[in-house]
C-alpha cells in the first residue's frame, strides 16, 4: 500500500525525501556506472511484477515483491525502487508525489535488508535457496508494514489505529509473497541461478569499454 | 463544554449511511469503469493493463503548456507541498476547487484525471471509513453511537480529519495531469535536471517509462498463453506456484533485454551521458506566474493556521 | 561430417575494410562460441552470414562491432584494432540493426531515437533535426517523429531500428534476422531499402530468397568455425552443403519451383510426398454430423483504445478442416484467433459445436482449444519440459498417470523424447517452438491454432515442424505469411484486411490468385521470384541429391 498525499504531517515528508535522497545516492554510488540503464530496465520488470494480482479468497492483493527486487538487484534495489515509484506517481498516482520519499523509504530500505540478508543466507544447496526466499520474501513485506505503520504512526496518536489496521493488512501478504519468493528462487536456481548470485549493477562486463 | 457530548443515533441512520456509502463505492466503481475506458468485451479475468500515457493531448497554447517546463515543475511541487500542509477541511476544499479549476484550464481529457481520482480512492476510503472508529478520544470530542451497536464509537472528528486528507491527496493529484500531461515526458525530465536532480536518475525514469510497455504487453501475452492452457487464478499452491515461475520468466526475459539495450546503446556510441533536446527559455510572465501560484497556496496556508 | 573445402575458405583481401584475425570467444559458461575466426570483408562486400541456430553468427556480429570482448585474436577495423578511439570510431561507422526492434529503440519516441547517435558523434542541432529527419523520411515514417515507439507496429518498429541506423551513415551495415517477424509487404519495404545502402552489408539470416536479393558474397558458419566463404551462388547451387548447415530450404520449392501459378501440382519432390501423407491423416468427414465446429455471424471487436480490429466476420468452420488465415500485418487475423479461442469476446453471434461463445463458456473452450503461440518465449514459462508440457492436462483435472502418459506422448510426437527434464530457456529456436506445440497437444485439443509457426526458425526446424503437422488429424488453423506452410498444411484460405474476410477460398486457388497482391498488399510474388531464380541455379544438383532426402 502506498501512502497518499496529505496523510504525512509536512516535515516527515520533507524528511523522508531527504534521507532518501541520501540513500537514492549511496545506492547509485554502489551501482556501477555502466549499469544504470540495466538497472533502469530492470526496475521496469519490477514495476510490471508489481501490478501482478493474487487472489487472495474473495478478493485480491497485489504484490509488494521488496523481497525479490532486493534478491536480483542487491544495493541497486534502492534506486530502482525510487526510480519505480516515480513512475508509478506520475503515471498511476499510487503512491502522492509529496510522499515519494517516504514510500521509497517504505519499500526499498526491506529490499536492501532483504538482498543482504538473502545473499548471507542463500548457501549452496538449492532448498537452503528457496528457504532463505521464503525468509525474506516474509521479511520484505514485514518490514514495509512496519515502515508504514511507523510513518503514519508519525502523523499523531489518531492514526495508530489505522498503523494498527495497515500493519494487520500485510499479514496475508507476507505469506503469499513468502511463497511466490520462495517458488520463485527455486525456478531462477533451475533456470538462470545466476540471476541469484550476482545482483545486477555489480555484473561483470563484456563489452569493452568507452572513455568518454 | 465540560461533558462530552454522547448522541446516541437511531439503528436506521447508520443504514442510511451505509446505504450512502455503496453509493460512493458504485460511483467510484463507475469512475474505475469509465477511466478504464471499457473493458466493454473483454473476456473475464482480463485485466486493464494499459499504461496510462502521459501524452501532450492539450489543446496547443493553453496556459500550462504555454509555462516554461522547469518553473511549471518547481511552482507546482512548491504548491503541492503547501497544500499537503493545510490541517483543516475549508482550506483543503478551497484546494481542490482550485485544482479543479487548473485541470479546466489546462483543457486535459478527463479519462487521466479520473483514473488518477480511482488511484487515490482506495486509501482514502479506507481512511474514511477506520479513522472515524479509531481516532483516539480528545477532551470535548463529541459522540456518536448508535443504538443496538454501541461498541462502535463513531467520533466525527475522525471524519473530518479522513475528509481533510481526502481533500488535500485529492487537490494535488489533480494538478499533476495539468503539470504532466502538459509537456512530453522527455521534456518534463530534462527541466527537473535542470533543477538539481541527477541527470542519472532522470535518464533512469525515461529508460524504464519506455521499457515498462514493452514489459507490460510481454506480460500480457505470457498471461493469455497461460490463460490459454486453462490457468486461473486460485487461492492455492499451484496459483502461487505459477504466479512465481511466470514473474521468474518474466525478470529472465527482461534481465537477457537489459545486455541487449545496453549493446545497442553502445553500438550507437552512447559514453553515459544521453543527448539533450529540449532548450528552456523563461519569460517574465512564467515568473509572474509561479509568482501567483505560490501566492495562492501562502494564502490558503494563511488561512489555514490564522483564518476566521 | 564433410571436410572443410580448403580451396573455399577465407580469401585475403589486399585492403579489407573489417578483418578477424584468429577470432575466439567463449560464452560465461565456457562454452565456445567462436573458434579461430579468420575473415576479410573489403568496402562494398554485401556478405551473407548463414549457418544454425547456435552457430555463432550473432557472436561474430558483437564481436566485429566491440560489443564484445573477444577471448583471444582480435578485429582491425580499417586495419587498427578495436580499442580506444578506433573502437568508438567503429561503433559510430558500423551500424547494427538487432532482431528485436525494441532493443534498439529505448527512447521516448522516434524523433529521440534516430537522433541519439547523432548527438554522442558530436553533430550541431540543426544539423541532427535534418539528418533525423532524412533518416525517417527514408523509411516513411516522418509523419511518426514524435510518436513513442510503443505505438508502432512491428513493422513500422523494424524501419524505424533502421533509420537509426541509416542516420549514421553507417560506413558498414550488420543486419541480424532483419526480416523476423514481417509481413511480406513490409520485408520488401525494407529490402528496397536496404537495397539502395550503398555501404558495406552483412547480413545474418536463415531467409534465402532475402539474402539472394541482397547479397552477393557467403560466409556460413558452423559450431564457431568458418566452414565455406564464396559466392552465394555457389552456397545455393550446391545443396548438399546447404543441407549439411540446415540451410537447406528446397523442400520449399515444391511451393513456386518454377510454377509459382499451380504450386501444387509440382513433381516428386520430398515435401510433395509429405503433403500426401498429411492429405490422407486428415479425416474426411466432419466429426460433429451437422454441426459445424465454429460458426460466426457478424463478428465485430473493438480494442479499449477504439482501434476496430473486426468488422462483420461471417465464418464456418467443420471439424476436420485445415484453414490458413493470411492478411496484412493489422489486418485482424490475431483478434479473430483470440475470438474463436475465447481470449477475447466480440459482439456478435459466435458459435462453437453449436453453443454461443459466452463470457461464461469462454472460460472452459481453452479445454478444446491448443494455441500455439507466433513467440515460444510468451508461451513457455516452466523449469523442465515435463511440468511445462504437464502443465495444460494438470489444469484440466487429469489423474496422475494421465498427465504423465500424455507429456510422455505428445514429446514423443514432437521428436522431443528424452527432453523431460532439459530447460525449455535453453533449448533452440526450433526445439521451443516444438515444446510449445507438445505443451497444448498435450491437452489433446479439437483445434489446433498456429500463429506464424515458422516465424525465425532455420530450414531445418520449419521441416520437421511441417512433418510434425502434417501428421496430426486435428482441426487446424493457421496463421501465417509463409505461402509454403500454407500451401502443404491448408486446404482452405481466408484472406483478412481492415477487419474483414475479402476471400474464401481453397488454398491452390489462393496459391494462383494474382489479383491478390495490389488488392491487399501482400507480396508473396517477389519470394516465388527469388526461389525460381535460385532454383534455376541448381535444378540439375538438386533433383540429383532429392532421392537421397
Amino acid at each position: 500500500m502506498h501512502i497518499s498525499d496529505g496523510v504525512l504531517p509536512t516535515q516527515v515528508a520533507v524528511g523522508c525525501y531527504v534521507l532518501g535522497a541520501v540513500v537514492v545516492a549511496w545506492s547509485t554510488y554502489r551501482t556501477r556506472g555502466d549499469d544504470l540503464p540495466k538497472v533502469a530496465l530492470a526496475t521496469a520488470s519490477f514495476f510490471v511484477a508489481s501490478l501482478v494480482h493474487v487472489p487472495l479468497g474473495p478478493t485480491s492483493v497485489h504484490l509488494l515483491i521488496p523481497g525479490i527486487v532486493g534478491v536480483l538487484l542487491g544495493p541497486s534495489a534502492f534506486l530502482a525502487i525510487a526510480v519505480g515509484l516515480t513512475l508509478q506517481s506520475m503515471l498511476f498516482q499510487f503512491g502522492g508525489l509529496t510522499a515519494l520519499g517516504a514510500n521509497a523509504l517504505m519499500m526499498g530500505i526491506p529490499a536492501l535488508v532483504c538482498g543482504r540478508l538473502f545473499q548471507a543466507l542463500r548457501g549452496s544447496s538449492r532448498q537452503r535457496a528457496v528457504a532463505a526466499g521464503a525468509l525474506v520474501g516474509a521479511l520484505g513485506v514485514a518490514l514495509a508494514a512496519l515502515i508504514l505503520g511507523l510513518l503514519l504512526y508519525s502523523g499523531g496518536e489518531d492514526f495508530l489505529g489505522v498503523a494498527q489496521l495497515a500493519l494487520a493488512a500485510h499479514l496475508p501478504v507476507m505469506v503469499i509473497e513468502a511463497a511466490v519468493t520462495a517458488f520463485m528462487v527455486g525456478f531462477l536456481s533451475r533456470v538462470k541461478p545466476e540471476l541469484l548470485e550476482l545482483p545486477l549493477g555489480s555484473g561483470r562486463q563484456d563489452a569493452l569499454g568507452v572513455k568518454a | 463544554m465540560t461533558e462530552p457530548a454522547v448522541v446516541v443515533l437511531p439503528l436506521w441512520l447508520p443504514g442510511l449511511i451505509l446505504l450512502l456509502a455503496a453509493g460512493g463505492l458504485v460511483a467510484v466503481g463507475l469512475c474505475r469503469r469509465w477511466a478504464g475506458a471499457a473493458a466493454e468485451e473483454t473476456a473475464e479475468e482480463e485485466r486493464d493493463w494499459s499504461i496510462p500515457e502521459l501524452v501532450v493531448e492539450t489543446a496547443p497554447g493553453n496556459l500550462f503548456q504555454r509555462w516554461d517546463t522547469r518553473i511549471k515543475l518547481a511552482t507546482l511541487l512548491g504548491y503541492a507541498f503547501l497544500v499537503v500542509s493545510l490541517h483543516r477541511p475549508g482550506p483543503a476544499a478551497a484546494a481542490v476547487l482550485i485544482s479543479a479549476v487548473a485541470v479546466l484550464l489546462a483543457r486535459i481529457p478527463s479519462t487521466g484525471v479520473l483514473k488518477r481520482a480511482a488511484g487515490i480512492s482506495g486509501f482514502l476510503l479506507m481512511l474514511a471509513l477506520i479513522m472515524p472508529l479509531t481516532v483516539r478520544r480528545h477532551p470535548g470530542d463529541p459522540i456518536v453511537v448508535i443504538a443496538g451497536l454501541e461498541f462502535l464509537t463513531f467520533n466525527p472528528r475522525g471524519l473530518t480529519l479522513a475528509l481533510t486528507i481526502g481533500c488535500k491527496a485529492l487537490a494535488v493529484a489533480l494538478l499533476m495531469e495539468p503539470m504532466l500531461a502538459t509537456s512530453a515526458l522527455g521534456n518534463t525530465l530534462e527541466a527537473l535536471a535542470r533543477l538539481g536532480v541527477p541527470v542519472k536518475l532522470t535518464q533512469m525514469v525515461l529508460l524504464s517509462h519506455r521499457y515498462l510497455h514493452v514489459f507490460a504487453a510481454e506480460s500480457q501475452r505470457m498471461q493469455t498463453a497461460m490463460r490459454a492452457r486453462g490457468f486461473k487464478q486460485r487461492t492455492d499452491r499451484r496459483t502461487l506456484q505459477t504466479v512465481a515461475n511466470f514473474l521468474g520468466m518474466l525478470f529472465v526475459r527482461s534481465f537477457d533485454r537489459t545486455q541487449r539495450v545496453q549493446d545497442a546503446m553502445l553500438a550507437r556510441g552512447f559514453t553515459g551521458r544521453f543527448p539533450v533536446h529540449h532548450r528552456f527559455a523563461a519569460a517574465p510572465g512564467d515568473w509572474l506566474l509561479a509568482v501567483a501560484w505560490l501566492s495562492v497556496g501562502v494564502i490558503l496556508l494563511l488561512f489555514d493556521r490564522f483564518g476566521l | 561430417m564433410h571436410d572443410i573445402d580448403q580451396a573455399l575458405l577465407p580469401k585475403h583481401l589486399a585492403n579489407p575494410l573489417l578483418q578477424a584475425e584468429q577470432l575466439s570467444y567463449s560464452y560465461g559458461n565456457g562454452q565456445q562460441a567462436l573458434d579461430r575466426i579468420e575473415l576479410s570483408i573489403a568496402a562494398g562486400d554485401r556478405l551473407a552470414l548463414v549457418g544454425q541456430n547456435g552457430a555463432g553468427k550473432t557472436t561474430l556480429a558483437r564481436l566485429l562491432i566491440g560489443l564484445l570482448r573477444p577471448r583471444s585474436g582480435r578485429v582491425l577495423y580499417a586495419g587498427v584494432e578495436l580499442a580506444g578511439d578506433q573502437l568508438r570510431r567503429a561503433r559510430l561507422e558500423i551500424g547494427l540493426l538487432f532482431q528485436d526492434p525494441d532493443d534498439q529503440l529505448f527512447c521516448n519516441s522516434l524523433y529521440e531515437d534516430v537522433a541519439f547517435g547523432l548527438f554522442n558523434r558530436g553533430l550541431a542541432p540543426e544539423l541532427v533535426a535534418d539528418r533525423v529527419r532524412r533518416a525517417l523520411t527514408t523509411v516513411g515514417l516522418e509523419h511518426l517523429a514524435g510518436k513513442p515507439p510503443h505505438h508502432l507496429s512491428t513493422g513500422q518498429k523494424k524501419r524505424a531500428a533502421l533509420a537509426t541506423q541509416l542516420a549514421m551513415e553507417p560506413l558498414v551495415l550488420i543486419l541480424d534476422e532483419p526480416t523476423a517477424n514481417l509481413d511480406p509487404h513490409q520485408e520488401q519495404l525494407l529490402l528496397e531499402q536496404l537495397q539502395r545502402f550503398s555501404g558495406t552489408l552483412i547480413a545474418i539470416s536463415h531467409d534465402l530468397p532475402f539474402l539472394c536479393e541482397l547479397c552477393d558474397r557467403a560466409v556460413v558458419l558452423e559450431e564457431g568455425r568458418i566452414h565455406h566463404d564464396y559466392s552465394l551462388r555457389e552456397l545455393v547451387s550446391h545443396p548438399p552443403s546447404m543441407r549439411r548447415h540446415g540451410l537447406d530450404f528446397t523442400f520449399r520449392f515444391s511451393c513456386c519451383g518454377g510454377h509459382p501459378e499451380a504450386p501444387r501440382q509440382v513433381p516428386p519432390t520430398a515435401a510433395a510426398a509429405v503433403q500426401a501423407e498429411g492429405a490422407e491423416a486428415a479425416p474426411s468427414q466432419p466429426l460433429t454430423g451437422t454441426v459445424p465446429l465454429f460458426q460466426l455471424r457478424d463478428l465485430h471487436y473493438t480494442y479499449p483504445d477504439g482501434t476496430r480490429a473486426l468488422r462483420g466476420i461471417d465464418l464456418t468452420i467443420e471439424a476436420g478442416d485445415s484453414i490458413a488465415l493470411v492478411g496484412e500485418n493489422g489486418a485482424g487475423k490475431s483478434t479473430l484467433l483470440a475470438c474463436l479461442g475465447g481470449i477475447r469476446l466480440g459482439r456478435g453471434d459466435c458459435r462453437f459445436h453449436g453453443n454461443r461463445i459466452e463470457r461464461k463458456h469462454g472460460g472452459e473452450l481453452w479445454r478444446h482449444l491448443g494455441v500455439v503461440f507466433q513467440d515460444s518465449a510468451d508461451q513457455l514459462f516452466c523449469a523442465s519440459c515435463r511440468e511445462e508440457v504437464a502443465f495444460g492436462p494438470e489444469q484440466m483435472g487429469l489423474s496422475k498417470s494421465e498427465v504423465a502418459r500424455r507429456v510422455e506422448q505428445a514429446l514423443c510426437q514432437v521428436r522431443l523424447g528424452g527432453y523431460e527434464e532439459r530447460v525449455p530457456l535453453y533449448l533452440s529456436g526450433g526445439e521451443r517452438k516444438r515444446l510449445a506445440l507438445a505443451s497444448v497437444l498435450g491437452m489433446e485439443p479439437e483445434v489446433l491454432i498456429l500463429d506464424e509457426p515458422t516465424a525465425g526458425l532455420d530450414p531445418r526446424s520449419q521441416e520437421l515442424l511441417l512433418a510434425i503437422l502434417q501428421r496430426l488429424p486435428t482441426t487446424k488453423i493457421l496463421v501465417s505469411h509463409d505461402m509454403f506452410f500454407i500451401g502443404a498444411v491448408t486446404s482452405r484460405t481466408l484472406v483478412m484486411h481492415q477487419g474483414k474476410i475479402i476471400k474464401n477460398y481453397l488454398t491452390s486457388q489462393f496459391l494462383s490468385d494474382k489479383a491478390l497482391s495490389s488488392l491487399n498488399q501482400i507480396h508473396y510474388t517477389y519470394k516465388n521470384r527469388c526461389c525460381t531464380e535460385i532454383l534455376g541455379l541448381d535444378q540439375g544438383a538438386y533433383f540429383q541429391h532429392a532421392p537421397d532426402r
